[in-house]
């Protein structure tokens, strides 16, 4: 099994007919993930990609019984687009784009915290089950089906974590990219959560950076938990001077965090293997997993 | 997108906030009619930087003058403006580089019995508006809630909706000064909160917000970020914002939509994504090598604009090999890379050996354009053996190729097409 997302998950992209909405489900429909229709105001009734396209969400949803949907709509209406998902009553909510006006997502969280939709992102490059499913941007051909569950901050560098698990052999279970924005859905933890909860998941990377607290408050669940599968993590940041700051107020919100010190602190006291350098994340996962030939041998 | 002090006042000002009387100043002579105009000394002459900590900074030339200095006489105010205007001025808050002061601002300088601190900001956690407060407003906020957690008041101020005056009232009182205050207190914030919303800003910072003897309250600094993601819907705003732009090797590229941070060694870095491109820096870091920079370039589709970042990079002289590390996904494909890196050689050929690894959409064609063009270039294939070739081929070549003139060329094609 995998997480957020499985073979019968039904898609819907809202933005299908547009450049990058077109771009990526083409690529998601062809490696097999079940989309099974579009939105996009004033061409319903229209076909795009071999599937219906319809003028709101509501009425995708009536003819499709579509349960989560993955939004590529430009900024200025990505909210707009997050909410009429939402009011849809969808379980899942994936949104790629970025640039979305920080005050439109806080209006966005309050009418989240009233649903039952996960939304993950947005600035999200999405979801990615090997074998089964893709919603959002992450590349094809990198994956193998696998052990290891990946939940990144960082969009690139999710790829890289991917590369270096696919190359060793391990696999993954599900790769999510929660978003790089300040305001976004889903969390690290409730990822990890579910990562723990998960029979494929083996082991979980966590790919964090500087900035926010994300990594903090994965440190306090991580903490919390007697039993648990192992965690290695990676921070990026670590040698990037701290840049410009206007006042104080964004180093007083949260005192003390923010700094990949404090992040790396944190995971490393939560008994998470925190790795200096990018390129050890791939072997230092396989060397906290059982190898599959002593796996075969008990 | 970053205002000035000045800039922030004057938006505090027309949102009912008080704020003392100011000019703006960029010559030496300016400073001293300007003094004239606003009555009576002594005055603050205040370096417009966009960065805090000024009275804690100095100057990279005067290291005893702060980025705030009282002067007694318009003579004084004139002298002091002359030291800082078109020098560098580094705070606690600027990067190490610091930055150029182009202009001051004059104030009346006034002393006020209590001074408090005051932000607005959206906070990521919560996905809420948050407003912070603390008695121990000043210089020395960040220690003081440092040592005593209990001194910052937090409060959230909702999703969008605008402020009631019994919850902006009920805020002010937590910070507990005497009724008349609190009332003026609670007006500030209203007006706060709406300028937050209707402008889209994402921080509001008033350190110290003076109490004057007759309980009123006036911004005695100012600081505001408007959120860059919304600017589209604030004209008026991004037209603040391109006053404020000097010519820096980082201006430019925020111009051009990159984000770059300049770095002490001789290793270039072009990545995409802040992730990988952070990634590669602290790749190249643990290897024993010292990067030049940190460059992210978005996902684009125009080779132009992956030609400018190429050109960005070969302008900075010290920058001795170059790592490029992609990976291709989403619109951003490697032979877009390919293609700028071939304009960016007809610019400016390059001189200095590149080890890149292409990975994702479309890396096979990119490295097939780029093998035939003869370039210095090595291909790797995974991010561990880039890092460990950059490091061995810096250390090889490390006096190599530090002064070509074609750099000052492009450094300079670059300016000028701004």
């Amino acid at each position: 099994m995998a997480i957020l997302v499985n073979a019968s998950t039904r898609i819907i992209c809202q933005g299908i007919t547009g450049r990058q909405g077109s771009f990526h489900c083409e690529r998601a429909i062809a490696s097999g993930t079940n989309i099974v229709g579009g939105v996009r105001k004033g061409k319903g009734g229209s076909r795009h990609l071999g599937v219906p396209v319809f003028d709101s969400v509501d009425e995708a949803v009536e003819v499709t019984q579509a349960n989560a949907s993955v939004i590529f709509v430009p900024p200025a209406n990505a909210a707009d687009a997050i909410i009429e998902a939402v009011d849809a009553g969808l379980d899942l909510v994936v949104c790629v784009t970025e640039r979305i006006p920080v005050l439109d997502m806080v209006r966005v969280r309050h009418r989240l915290n009233t649903g039952s939709t996960l939304l993950v992102g947005p600035n999200s490059p999405g979801i990615a089950v090997p074998g089964i499913s893709t919603l959002g941007i992450m590349p094809q051909g990198i994956f193998l089906p696998g052990r290891v569950g990946i939940v990144s901050r960082a969009s690139t560098l999710t790829y890289e974590a991917v590369d270096q698990t696919t190359r060793n052999g391990l696999g993954q279970s599900t790769c999510v990219g929660v978003g790089a924005d300040p305001v976004i859905g889903a969390s690290v933890v409730q990822c990890l959560e579910k990562f723990m909860r998960d029979e494929q998941t083996e082991g979980i990377i966590l790919i964090g950076e500087v900035g926010g607290t994300a990594e903090e408050r994965a440190a306090e669940y991580l903490s919390s938990l007697t039993h648990r599968k192992p965690v290695v993590a990676y921070i990026a940041g670590q040698t990037v001077p701290e840049g410009r700051r206007m006042g104080h107020a964004g180093t007083i919100i949260h005192y003390g965090t923010g700094t990949a010190d404090s992040k790396i602190g944190a995971l490393q006291a939560a008994g998470v293997t925190v790795v200096s350098s990018p390129i050890d994340i791939g072997r230092t996962m396989a060397d906290q997993l059982p190898s599959r030939q002593k796996t075969s041998d008990q | 997108m970053y205002l000035f002090e000045y800039q922030a006042k004057e938006l505090m000002r027309q949102a009912g906030v008080s704020v003392l009387p100011g000019a703006v100043a960029t010559t030496e002579s300016r400073a001293v009619a300007a003094a004239g105009e606003l009555g009576a000394g002594p005055w603050a002459v205040k370096a417009q930087v966009l960065a805090g900590g000024r009275a804690q900074g100095f100057f990279n030339n005067d290291r005893h003058l702060p980025g705030v200095v009282f002067a007694e006489t318009s003579l004084e105010v004139g002298s002091v403006a002359q030291s800082m205007l078109g020098s560098v001025l580094i705070t606690p808050q600027t990067t190490s580089e610091g930055e150029m002061v182009n202009a001051v601002y004059i104030e009346p300088a006034i002393a006020v019995p209590q001074e408090v601190f005051l932000a607005m900001l959206v906070d990521g956690d919560s996905g809420q508006i948050v407003c912070l407060l603390s008695k121990k407003g000043g210089q020395h906020v960040e220690q003081a809630v440092g040592v005593d957690p209990n001194s910052l008041i937090r409060c959230n101020l909702g999703s969008g909706e605008m402020l009631t005056t019994e919850a902006s009232l009920e805020i002010a009182r937590k910070l507990e000064l005497s009724p008349s205050v609190s009332d003026s207190l609670s007006v500030v914030l209203k007006k706060l909160h709406r300028l937050f919303l209707e402008k889209d800003l994402s921080l509001i910072e008033i350190n110290p917000l003076g109490i004057r003897q007759n309980d009123a309250l006036i911004a005695l600094d100012a600081r505001i970020t408007a959120d860059d993601n919304a600017l589209f819907r604030q004209s008026k705003m991004a037209a603040l914002g391109s006053r404020s732009a000097s010519s820096s090797a980082e201006q430019i590229a925020l111009r051009e939509g990159f984000n770059f941070v300049p770095l002490d060694g001789n290793v270039g870095i072009f990545s995409s994504g802040a992730g990988l491109a952070m990634a590669t820096v602290d790749a190249v870091a643990n290897c024993g090598a010292r990067p030049a920079n940190f460059l992210d370039v978005p996902p684009v589709l125009e080779v132009s604009r992956v030609k400018q970042a190429f050109l960005l990079l070969f302008s900075i002289q010290k920058i001795n090999c170059l790592i490029v590390n992609i990976f291709g996904a989403g619109i951003m494909r490697c032979d877009t890379i390919a293609d700028g890196l071939l304009l960016a050689h007809l610019e400016a050929p390059v001189g200095i050996p590149i080890v890149m690894r292409l990975a994702g959409t479309n890396s096979e064609l990119a490295i097939s354009r780029l093998e035939k063009s003869g370039l210095p270039i090595q291909f790797v294939e995974n991010l561990e053996a880039g890092a460990r070739k950059i490091v061995s081929m810096e250390k090889q070549d490390g006096s190599t190729l530090t002064q070509s003139s074609w750099a000052k060329k492009a450094w300079l094609r670059i300016r000028n097409s701004i």
